[in-house]
Parts: structure tokens; C-alpha cells; sequence
């Protein structure tokens, strides 16, 4: 990808004649190794020279593909696989028509492989677990150099699928079940990896599948958001999943509308004390105002207290906005608190469904006053904020 | 064409001399001009997987400085098409398999030097390309595969249906089918993220408003929601970042004020800081823009920093399309 | 070997302790001929770390008036669980369990001048305070509670209130850019810390008494200032999560600074140098107005040897100091359990401490009536240190000296003994002594140069390797030494094992 974050040197260095060389000794070494893996015989061989490659550069996105057919049209040969290896797979590599040194060999990927190498490969390395076990430690250094790479997430997640189509399901399920574990380390070290989320959301999914005898893992899956938000308070990929996973926790639980209701109180106890912590946590205030949304949205986004009365939700909303004001003492420089009560203000007046009454109006024009001198850079906001209250 | 980062740094993050928040567009055309020329070093060839997006940048930040011609047309119609497969899609360069991002990135090249007849007369023609696309719309759920590995991301869909209104071949898909499986996408910020259930992210929700906007149908939008989460990505050296508490980058100055401007809101950030904050990404003597000040330069960000510093209405650059 | 005589030495240096070894180190890569001697017939000098038979003629030693820098050494040794000691090897009770915050230039030291690898570091992790149960000072009844690490750990403590909570996130907040802020602070600079959280952050008593536990301040809280606690407060924290999550501070197994000593001395050898224990520097002479300046030592076996340059500690000279040194007292104690409930970390992907720090403020016990005035800290090591056996752990007790203070250290170690485990561990072993610090600081005088004594500070000093530059610039100027590099920094001794792939795996 591009160069994100790369720290420009310290000096502008001129390369010397040394380094000069050694460059373009890597660059011959590199552009070799290409030219070779790009023969593109399945062999033990080529498969060494892809991992080669792909440690040096693993964006390559080609060579992935390359060792996707390899392991689709060799190693993945077991006698009880047999049939798989008649299945058509599309290759855009073997229809290749401008290039010179790939298409020639690579029409022998469909082909029947030279006995020789094809009995090495069934010997007993050459089973499809343990080829799919290989691999996917070949991956674990590339993903933890490359933490942000798509290409190596999805070659993982093609391997994991392949190991579900190919394996027993018992097999199947425990080296999904491993994927936690290393999704959990990723996460640990980057607690806001987005590739690391999505991963995560996806080995669930799967592991929840009946296809690998699983059943829902949402309470273990909201302990975990709870626990990763306990230790990065500005987790707000934490928060996020969090707030995906209530509406089934809820429903999973059968929650009575009480049970309903001692929940999301949790919740705002939660993130009150988080926002007590720190007001100036950007992520808790948006989680914040998840909350407040399952009160003043109840057609869109009521996902915990569906039942709850409107005059029930507006004593709620009055409730928590008292809690808010009660945070601006000691903290009157914070934006946040202020956002937060003329939000919720705001949204009350559509709740009731009235006009704002004149000392609310009174409140949103001095927090609106605070907005514009302590968060300049959304002026535009304010103006547009102002002329709404002009209407009034 | 290059995206080897590099050889030039972008300004320092202090002391902004006045001169310095001047557009450089000279040493912008020549490093765009100079970064196929690169191929003593390393990098140009362990970034050979990204050639033919890099083309599309350095031609859009060419074309965003009114300079279309400083690349030879004829030679990049040519590159283009050797990328192309029997299949009718694009690889990143000659032998790297077809993908959806490669090929949309060469329609759109095709497009901007007005070449898309070149398709039916030197390549396997624009039927084939548009049938090559729509050929990864997943039929269950309406988005759409990089390639034939079958990973799904809206960054796909967004390029598909790019692709496909740039070829009018839009009938060729699903539409409505992609249009609800952005809605499905939504979050409670008023975000998107990449599939449904995925955290909003700056650089997702612009090809979800993207999409959306082709597909004319930007009305189901929570504008005022969106608005807010995207103004806040706003930080305070006037940059942009991509999801709360992340660090600002000028890829976010593309991706995050035209989505403000798709939904009417851009004026809900700090232009002016904005701006200032773009121009000291660049390298004022070598060209090119880095992802924030005393970074390396590259191609991929000298594309967005202008793109960026165009929807800003800078003088000297030309219109840009949010889309 | 040849006699010592034989060599015209261009520096001789005198004590291997850790600065003394840094310097070593230091000078490694010339090819000058260096001479490094110490009287004692232990590496380490007041680093050093010993078996149970080394800590017995250690004793003796000290109370013979031998070693200037001890004094008031006691041994004592349970005659009811006698049993349980292990045998004397089994144990590496070091001098200095001096912990290393992770932001130390030291440790950048250590890498650049490539002895690291031959050092195993463990985690410094939990932090921990002692507080008494009620109001009976002169009971031995109290709870450990855990010492917060950040935000993250304030907001989990259900001990501490809301608006408390808020008040210490903001302290933190300042207290790591307080050099950006100090029109905050600098009108406070004298005060005493206490009194500064009291008014500008609102904290309660209780809180006050946290945060200055993390300045490792051996004084009493009315003299630990404000100017002395904000960069000490500030290390604290921003040292936590460098080398991973969960902790801040490390320590070398295998016994702490006379670990760091011998690695460096070892370099030394490396490097030419010639080492020879239990020979001190007896007599100076120093060759001055002469054509080639110089010193002529005779060594405490009587040798005679010439010299272009001479390093020495400074409690070797003997005009006595003015000042009254600093003296603080310690303790180490052998215990019969693992101690495990205090290792357990909190921290998702932290590693298992092997140090953890603890905590008794002042004020928290009366000894002989007397009010504690000074906080008194555990350094508790886990048997991963190397430092006893499995199934045991070693207990390092410091404050400052005072009438009181061994009978303090006593109280403080089984009061926390009783508060930790539940089970019946028993204190096996105690070793008591004082250590002095002299207020000289380093100096030259001709071509000899004297090193200040080791820092009592409770974590390394970074001042120390500023002093062992000082020592190395001047050293290098004295015998000539043109072009010395830049201050430990080398390149790898042998390319071809420079690979460097597993340099972030150290823990």
C-alpha cells in the first residue's frame, strides 16, 4: 500500500555506491524469484518460492492466487479429496494472453500432476490437514509484519474455508476455534485493527454455524467487548461490536421489558462512569448517544426497550440529560458534555413532538455559545445549528 | 507507473513558512512524470502490484491540475490494455490476475483521456469488461467479489458500479439488490462500515454514499447523523482521520470531505485549516504529497491531497466530482 | 601470567561496580591496555549478589568496618523452619534490586552497545499499596490494594468515586505534559506534592498518598516536592506499555544491577582487558610536571604498577565529607511461599511479573510510639528471578534511616506477609544493613577521575550513565584516545551473527 506513517530519515542520504549495489542485487534477487514462481509448476518447490515471495512482499496479490491453486490442484490431494480435484475452478491466470512466461506452463495447473511429484505430495506430509496446518502457520510472522494487509486475512480466510470443505467437522472446528486465540493476540496488540475485527466477526459467525456444530456465542462475545473496552476506553471498535451484539444478547436472553430496562440502565451506568473517567473520550460519547438513540428513535432503532412507553422514554431522556449536566461542573471546557445536552435537548422537543420551551431554548443557546468558541473548526455546524433555532 | 514512496518528504510539521502553503504544481507534474523512471530501486518493483492503480492517481492529480497530457496518451492506453485478461479483467500489471480494483481502475483511466472506444478496438471490448464485473455480484446478497477468491468488501460494489455507469453498462446488475445491501451496512452513527455489522469507517462510507449516488438514491442517507460523525474526524492540526481517537492522514482529506460533500455538509468542517493542513503534506521542491507532514511522499496521496484540496475549490485545480 | 608490573596500563579502574562496569564496557573496543582490578573477590561492589555463604563473610566484612559504604549489618535465620532454606547456591540475593523504568537510556544503552543479548529482562509489574485496616496503628492487620496504571485502571477501581476518578484522570493527563505546563506547577516547584494535588486537583487524602507512592520518594511526603515528583510521576507512567502491556519497569534476572555489572565487565575482557579480583588500589602517586603524565598505584598485593589514567569511586578518598551522607536502611527476607496472589497480572497480553512493587506510605505505623514519617517500599521478587527457589520469594525492604527504622522494616515485611497470603508463609531468613551514599559528587584531579557512589534511588538513575560518559570522555582525553566513537555505541562484535530478527522478542 502507501506509504502511511512513514517517518521521513533524518538526513538526506545520498546512496552510496555500496548500498547502490546492494539494492540492485535485491532487485535482480526479487525480480528472479518472480520470473521463478511464475513457472508456475505445482510442486513443493514453487509453493517454497511463493512463501519466499510473499514473506518479502505479501501485497502481491497474484502470488496468493498462484498458492491458492497450488494447494487447490496439489496439496490438498488426499485419496479421499479425489473428487475435488476435477472441480472447475476459474482461473484468470491460465487465460493470460499478454503475458509471456506464465501462460505457457500454467495450463499443466489443471492437469494431471507428473506422478513423481504427485506421490511426495500424498506421502504423509502431504495430507490436506496437515497442508492447511502448514500454511496457516506459514501465515501467523506475515500477519503479525503486516498486521493491515488484506490479502493475507483473506488468504486466511480462504485456507479456513477449505479446511471446512475438506475436513471432518470435528477437525474443521478446532482450527476455527484456534482462530480466536490468534484474533485475540492481533487484537491485543492492535486493539483497534479493523482487519482484526472483521476477522473476529467472521470466525464467530462461523463458529456459531451449524455447518461446524455451533451454537451462539453472544454472551462470550459481549464479555469479551466489555473487557476490551475495560482496557482501552476509547476502544470504540470494541463499543461498536458491542453495540451490534445487544439486540440478540436481549433476544437470546428473552428478556422481559424489566430485564430490558435494568440492561440498558447498566449501560448508561457503564458509560457514565467511563465519562466520568475522561470526558473528552470521544468513543464513549459516541456510544452515548447510541443509547440515548434506542430512547428517542423508538421506529428505527429501539433495540432494547422496545415496549417502553413514550412518556416513559421521555422521563428517561429527561433523566439522562440532568445526568449530563451534572458532568459540565469542574469540566466546563469539555465540547463533548455540551454536544451531548443540546443533542439530547434537541431530540426530546421531536420526542414530545412540541416546540421547545423557553428556557430549554435558553440552555441550547448558551451550550450552542460554549460549542462555538470551545470547537471553532465546526463553525459551519453551529451556523446551521443557530438558524434551526431561529424557527423557534 | 510507479508508487514508490519517496524520493521526496513533505514539509515540516512546525513552522509553516508562508511559500510552503503554496500549490507546488510544477514539481507535482514532474515526480508524477518521473515515477516510472524508477526502477533501480526496490521498491518499484515490490509495489508492481498496485502499477495500474498508481496510474489512475497520477493521472487524476494530473488531470486535477489541469495537465492531463504530462503522461503520453498512447503509452498509457497501451499499458492499460496489456494488463487486460481473456476474461475481460484488469490485473495490476502484465501477468497479475484479473481483480475488481484493477479493473475498475483501468475503466476509469480509459474514461478520464476518453479512450473507451480503445476497448472495442484494441482490447476484448466493453461488453466483456462490464460482463467481467457483473460477473462478481454476489446474486444473494447484492454486493460484489474483488475476483474469483470471493472476498466481499463495499469498496467492490462502490467500484463495480463505477465501473459499469463509466461503460453505461449499469442494467447489467442488480442494483437495487446492491443499493439494500448498503442500507444494510448502515450503523447507528450514521456510518458505514465494509460488510453489515462492521465499525463506520471513513474510506467505507465514501464508497457507500459513492455507490449510493450513482444509484441515485442518496436519500436514504441519515445525513444529519452522518454529518456529525464525519465532521468529527476533523482534528486539530486540521486534518482528517478515518474513525474517532485515529490519527489524521490526507488520504481522509478525499474520503472524508467529499462524503461531506455528497450529503451537503462540507462546509460543517474547517476548510481553511483544512487546506493548510494538505499543503504541508507536500514537498514543495521534489513534489508530491505524504499522509501528514515530514512523512515520505507518494503517488496514492498526491492523488487525495489534491483531490481533496480540488472539492475545497482551490484555485488552480480544477472541479472535481465527489463521486 | 605476567606480572602486573610488566605493562605500562594506559587506564587502570578501580571497584567493578555498575558504573565502574559501564565504563568498562565503554572502552571496550579500543585497543588500549586496560587494567580492572576491585578489592573485593566479587564482582559488583555495592551491586553485587550473593549465596547464603557470600551474604555470611559479606556480613563480617561490613561489621569488620571494611566496606565504607555499609554499616549495622544483622543476620537472621529461622531455627524453627531451618528446613526450608535451600541450600546456599540456590540463592542470588542481590544488593540492588533497583528496578529499570523502560524509557531508561540505559536500556537504549545496552542495545546500541550490543550486551543486551546476554541479558534476560523481567517485568516490573504489579504496583501495589498497603493500607492499614482501622485506626490501630500498631496492629499488623491490612489489605494490599492495586496501584492504578492509567485511565483504564481508574475507571475499573470501584474503590474510588466518581469525581475522584475525574480528578486523578486529569492529574494524569498533566502530570505526562507537565513539561509543557508549567505554568501549573513551577509557582508550586517547593511545595510539598500533597499539598499540590490537594489544591489544584482536588484529590483526597487517600489519593494524595497513591500518586506519590509512584515517585518511589524515600523522604518524608512533606519533603517530597513537587519539582522532585512530576518527573518521576511522568517516567512512571509513560514508561507502562513501551516493551508491551501491563507493565513499565524491568529487571535483570539473575540478580538485578551485579547482573548488568558482570555482562559489561565481561565485554571488558572481551576486549582485552585484564581483570583481577581481591586487589585494590592501596597508594596513588601521582607522576605530575613529569614529560608523561601519569600515576604510579601500588595495589593492596604490594605489586607497583604504572598508569596513564586511574577511575576510582569517590568514598575511596580519604578526607571525610563535610555533608552528612545520605543512609538508608534495608532488608532482605527470604520467604517461604510464592507469594503468587500478587503476580497475577490484569493486563490482556501482559507477561507474568517477576517484581512486584509494594507500597506502605507514611503514617501507616508506630514503632516504639513513634509515628512513621517515611513510606517504606517492598520490592518482591517471585523465584522467576532466579533469586530463590520455586515455591519461595525474596522481599527487599527499603527507607530511610532512622532510630526505628530496622524494627520499622521488620513490621512493614510481616504485616505484608499476613495481608498477602492466606496460607502459612514463613519468614526464613532476614538480612539487615545500611547503606550510605556520600554527597560527593564525580570529580578529576590530574589524570585520576572519581565516580559519585551508587544512587540509593529505588530505580536507576539515569544521572549515573551521564557521569560514566563524563568518566569516559575524560578518561579518553587523558591517554589520548582520538576518535572514541560515540558513547556505547558499537557495531556487532561478529557480522555474522548480526541478525537482528528477534530483537523485539525479549519478552
Amino acid at each position: 500500500m502507501a506509504s502511511h506513517g512513514v517517518p521521513r530519515p533524518s538526513t538526506i542520504t545520498t546512496k552510496d555506491e555500496q548500498a547502490r549495489l546492494k539494492e540492485e542485487k535485491d532487485i535482480k534477487d526479487y525480480r528472479a524469484l518472480v520470473d521463478l514462481t511464475s513457472e508456475r509448476e505445482y510442486s513443493l518447490e514453487v509453493l517454497e518460492l511463493t512463501s519466499k515471495l510473499l514473506t518479502k512482499n505479501p501485497e502481491y496479490y497474484t502470488i496468493w492466487n498462484v498458492r491458492r491453486r497450488l494447494l487447490t490442484y496439489g496439496l490438498f490431494s488426499k485419496p479421499s479429496d479425489s473428487s475435488l480435484l476435477s472441480m472447475e475452478l476459474p482461473s484468470t491466470s491460465q487465460t493470460d494472453t499478454t503475458t509471456t512466461s506464465s501462460a505457457d506452463s500454467s495450463s499443466s495447473l489443471s492437469q494431471a500432476t507428473p506422478p513423481s511429484q504427485n506421490s511426495r505430495m500424498t506421502g504423509k506430509t502431504g495430507t490436506t490437514l496437515d497442508a492447511i496446518k502448514n500454511d496457516l502457520a506459514f501465515l501467523v510472522p506475515l500477519l503479525m509484519g503486516w498486521p493491515k494487509c488484506y490479502w493475507i486475512w483473506n488468504y486466511r480466510l480462504w485456507l479456513l474455508q477449505q479446511a471446512k470443505e475438506r475436513l471432518d467437522m470435528e477437525i474443521a472446528r478446532a482450527i476455527w476455534t484456534q482462530e480466536l486465540g490468534l484474533v485475540g493476540k492481533m487484537l491485543t496488540r492492535d486493539n483497534r485493527n479493523f482487519h482484526g475485527w472483521g476477522y473476529r466477526r467472521k470466525i464467530v459467525a462461523e463458529l456459531e454455524s451449524p455447518e461446524l456444530g455451533g451454537s451462539s456465542m453472544v454472551e462470550t462475545e459481549f464479555e469479551y467487548t466489555t473487557k476490551m473496552f475495560s482496557a482501552s476506553l476509547s476502544n470504540f471498535s470494541a463499543l461498536h461490536t458491542r453495540s451490534k451484539l445487544i439486540p440478540k444478547l436481549l433476544n437470546e436472553r428473552r428478556s422481559d421489558d424489566g430485564a430490558r430496562l435494568r440492561f440498558l440502565t447498566n449501560e448508561f451506568d457503564l458509560i457514565a462512569k467511563a465519562l466520568w473517567t475522561d470526558a473528552y473520550n470521544q468513543s464513549a460519547w459516541f456510544y452515548h448517544e447510541y443509547l440515548m438513540t434506542n430512547l428517542l428513535e423508538p421506529v428505527m432503532q429501539s433495540t432494547i426497550t422496545p415496549n417502553m412507553s413514550s412518556t416513559e422514554r421521555s422521563a428517561y431522556v429527561v433523566l439522562q440529560i440532568e445526568n449530563v449536566k451534572e458532568m459540565l461542573e469542574g469540566e466546563e471546557e469539555c465540547k463533548w458534555i455540551y454536544n451531548a445536552l443540546l443533542g439530547n435537548t434537541m431530540a426530546l422537543w421531536q420526542l414530545e413532538e412540541r416546540s421547545p420551551m423557553s428556557d430549554e431554548l435558553q440552555d441550547c443557546k448558551t451550550w450552542l455559545v460554549e460549542l462555538r468558541k470551545l470547537d471553532p473548526l465546526r463553525r459551519g455546524r453551529w451556523d446551521d445549528l443557530e438558524k434551526e433555532f431561529r424557527r423557534f | 507507473m510507479s508508487l514508490v514512496s519517496g524520493p521526496g518528504r513533505a514539509g515540516e510539521t512546525s513552522g509553516s513558512l508562508p511559500e510552503e502553503l503554496q500549490l507546488a504544481i510544477e514539481p507535482h507534474v514532474r515526480y508524477i512524470q518521473s515515477l516510472d523512471s524508477r526502477r533501480d530501486e526496490l521498491e518499484y518493483w515490490l509495489t508492481e502490484h498496485l502499477r495500474l492503480n498508481g496510474l489512475y492517481w497520477g493521472l487524476m492529480a494530473l488531470h486535477l491540475m489541469g495537465r492531463p497530457d504530462a503522461l503520453p496518451r498512447e503509452e498509457t492506453i497501451n499499458f492499460v490494455l496489456s494488463c487486460q485478461h481473456e476474461n475481460g479483467g484488469f490485473g495490476a500489471a502484465p501477468g497479475h490476475d484479473a481483480h475488481m480494483l484493477y479493473t475498475v481502475s483501468a475503466v476509469q483511466i480509459l474514461a478520464m483521456i476518453d479512450a473507451l472506444d480503445e476497448l472495442e478496438r484494441r482490447g476484448k471490448g466493453r461488453a466483456l469488461v462490464g460482463s467481467y464485473i457483473a460477473g462478481l455480484q454476489n446474486t444473494r446478497t447484492g454486493t460484489f467479489a474483488g475476483d474469483e477468491f470471493g472476498e466481499e468488501d463495499t469498496r467492490f460494489l462502490y467500484g463495480a458500479l463505477n465501473a459499469l455507469s463509466l461503460l453505461h453498462m449499469m442494467d447489467a446488475v442488480n442494483v437495487n439488490k446492491a443499493v439494500d445491501y448498503i442500507v444494510s451496512c448502515a450503523n447507528f452513527d450514521g456510518g458505514y462500515g465494509v460488510s453489515p455489522g462492521a465499525e463506520s469507517h471513513s474510506g467505507q462510507i465514501f464508497t457507500c454514499l459513492a455507490a449510493l449516488s450513482i444509484a441515485k438514491r442518496i436519500d436514504l442517507v441519515d445525513v444529519d447523523k452522518l454529518g456529525r460523525w464525519l465532521s468529527e474526524r476533523q482534528v486539530e492540526c486540521g486534518g482528517l482521520n478515518g474513525r474517532p481517537e485515529k490519527a489524521e492522514d490526507v488520504c481522509y482529506s478525499w474520503w472524508v470531505a467529499s462524503s461531506l460533500a455528497m450529503i451537503g455538509r462540507l462546509h460543517w468542517i474547517d476548510g481553511e485549516k483544512l487546506k493548510e493542513f494538505i499543503l504541508r503534506c507536500q514537498d514543495t521542491k521534489m513534489g508530491g504529497f505524504a499522509d501528514r507532514p515530514g512523512d515520505m511522499v507518494d503517488v496514492f496521496h498526491t492523488a487525495f491531497g489534491l483531490g481533496g484540496l480540488s472539492l475545497l475549490s482551490f484555485p488552480d485545480l480544477e472541479e472535481v466530482d465527489p463521486v | 601470567m605476567e606480572p602486573l608490573s610488566e605493562t605500562h596500563w594506559d587506564v587502570v579502574i578501580s571497584g567493578t561496580g555498575l558504573q565502574q562496569s559501564l565504563l568498562a564496557l565503554a572502552l571496550s573496543r579500543t585497543d588500549k591496555k586496560i587494567l580492572h582490578v576491585d578489592q573485593n573477590d566479587y564482582y559488583g561492589d555495592a551491586e553485587a549478589a550473593f549465596s547464603l555463604q557470600e551474604v555470611d563473610q559479606w556480613v563480617e566484612k561490613i561489621n569488620s568496618a571494611t566496606l565504607r559504604s555499609f554499616q549495622n549489618a544483622s543476620l537472621w535465620k529461622s531455627e524453627t523452619e531451618a528446613e526450608k532454606l535451600s541450600f546456599s547456591r540456590a540463592y542470588t540475593l542481590t544488593l540492588s534490586p533497583q528496578i529499570i523504568y523502560t524509557r531508561s537510556k540505559l536500556l537504549s544503552q545496552l542495545v546500541s552497545s550490543k550486551v543486551y543479548r546476554q541479558l534476560e529482562f523481567q517485568a516490573v509489574g504489579n504496583w501495589w499499596i498497603y493500607q492499614r485496616a482501622g485506626e490501630d496503628v500498631t496492629l499488623a492487620q491490612g489489605s494490599l490494594q492495586r496501584l492504578p496504571n492509567g485511565r483504564e485502571d481508574i475507571f475499573t477501581d470501584d474503590n474510588i468515586d466518581l469525581r475522584s476518578k475525574r480528578g486523578l484522570v486529569k492529574f494524569l493527563k498533566f502530570v505526562v505534559d507537565y513539561e509543557n505546563q508549567a505554568e501549573t506547577w513551577e509557582p508550586h516547584a517547593k511545595d510539598s506534592l500533597h499539598s499540590f494535588l490537594s489544591s489544584k486537583f482536588k484529590l483526597p487524602p487517600s489519593l494524595q498518598t497513591i500518586i506519590s507512592a509512584l515517585t518511589l520518594s524515600l523522604d518524608t511526603p512533606e519533603n517530597t516536592t513537587v519539582a522532585y515528583s512530576l518527573p518521576r510521576i511522568a517516567r512512571h507512567l509513560t514508561s507502562i506499555g513501551v516493551f508491551g502491556p501491563g507493565f513499565g519497569a524491568v529487571v535483570p534476572k539473575w540478580g538485578g544491577g551485579s547482573e548488568l555489572a558482570q555482562v559489561a565487565c565481561r565485554s571488558g575482557a572481551v576486549g582485552g582487558a585484564v581483570y583481577v579480583l581481591g586487589t585494590g588500589v592501596k597508594d596513588i602517586n601521582l607522576q605530575e610536571g613529569s614529560d608523561e603524565p601519569g600515576v604510579t598505584l601500588t595495589l593492596t598485593n604490594d605489586e607497583v604498577i604504572r598508569a596513564r589514567s586511574l577511575v576510582q569511586a569517590t568514598y575511596l578518598r580519604d578526607n571525610p565529607s563535610t555533608k552528612s551522607p545520605v543512609v538508608v536502611s534495608k532488608t532482605i527476607s527470604v520467604i517461604s511461599s510464592p507469594l503468587s496472589a500478587l503476580f497475577t497480572t490484569t493486563v490482556e497480553g501482559a507477561p507474568t511479573p517477576a517484581v512486584s512493587v509494594v507500597v506502605v506510605p507514611a503514617e501507616t505505623f508506630h514503632v516504639d510510639d513513634i509515628l512513621q514519617l517515611h513510606p517504606v517500599y517492598l520490592m518482591v521478587h517471585s523465584s522467576e528471578t532466579g533469586e530463590c527457589p520455586v515455591g519461595q520469594s525474596v522481599i527487599y525492604a527499603s527507607t530511610s534511616q532512622t532510630a526505628s527504622s530496622k524494627k520499622l522494616l521488620d513490621l512493614c515485611v510481616s504485616s505484608f506477609i499476613k495481608a498477602v497470603t492466606a496460607e502459612n508463609a514463613q519468614l526464613l531468613y532476614n538480612l539487615h544493613y545500611e547503606q550510605k551514599q556520600s554527597t560527593f559528587e564525580s570529580y578529576s584531579a590530574g589524570v585520576v577521575h572519581h565516580l559519585q557512589d551508587p544512587s540509593l534511588d529505588l530505580a536507576f538513575d539515569d544521572a549515573l550513565l551521564g557521569d560514566v560518559e563524563e568518566a569516559w570522555n575524560v578518561t579518553a582525553k587523558n591517554i589520548g584516545l582520538e576518535d572514541s566513537g560515540t558513547f556505547l555505541q558499537f557495531e556487532e562484535r561478529n557480522p555474522m551473527n548480526g541478525d537482528d530478527e528477534d530483537e523485539d522478542e525479549g519478552f
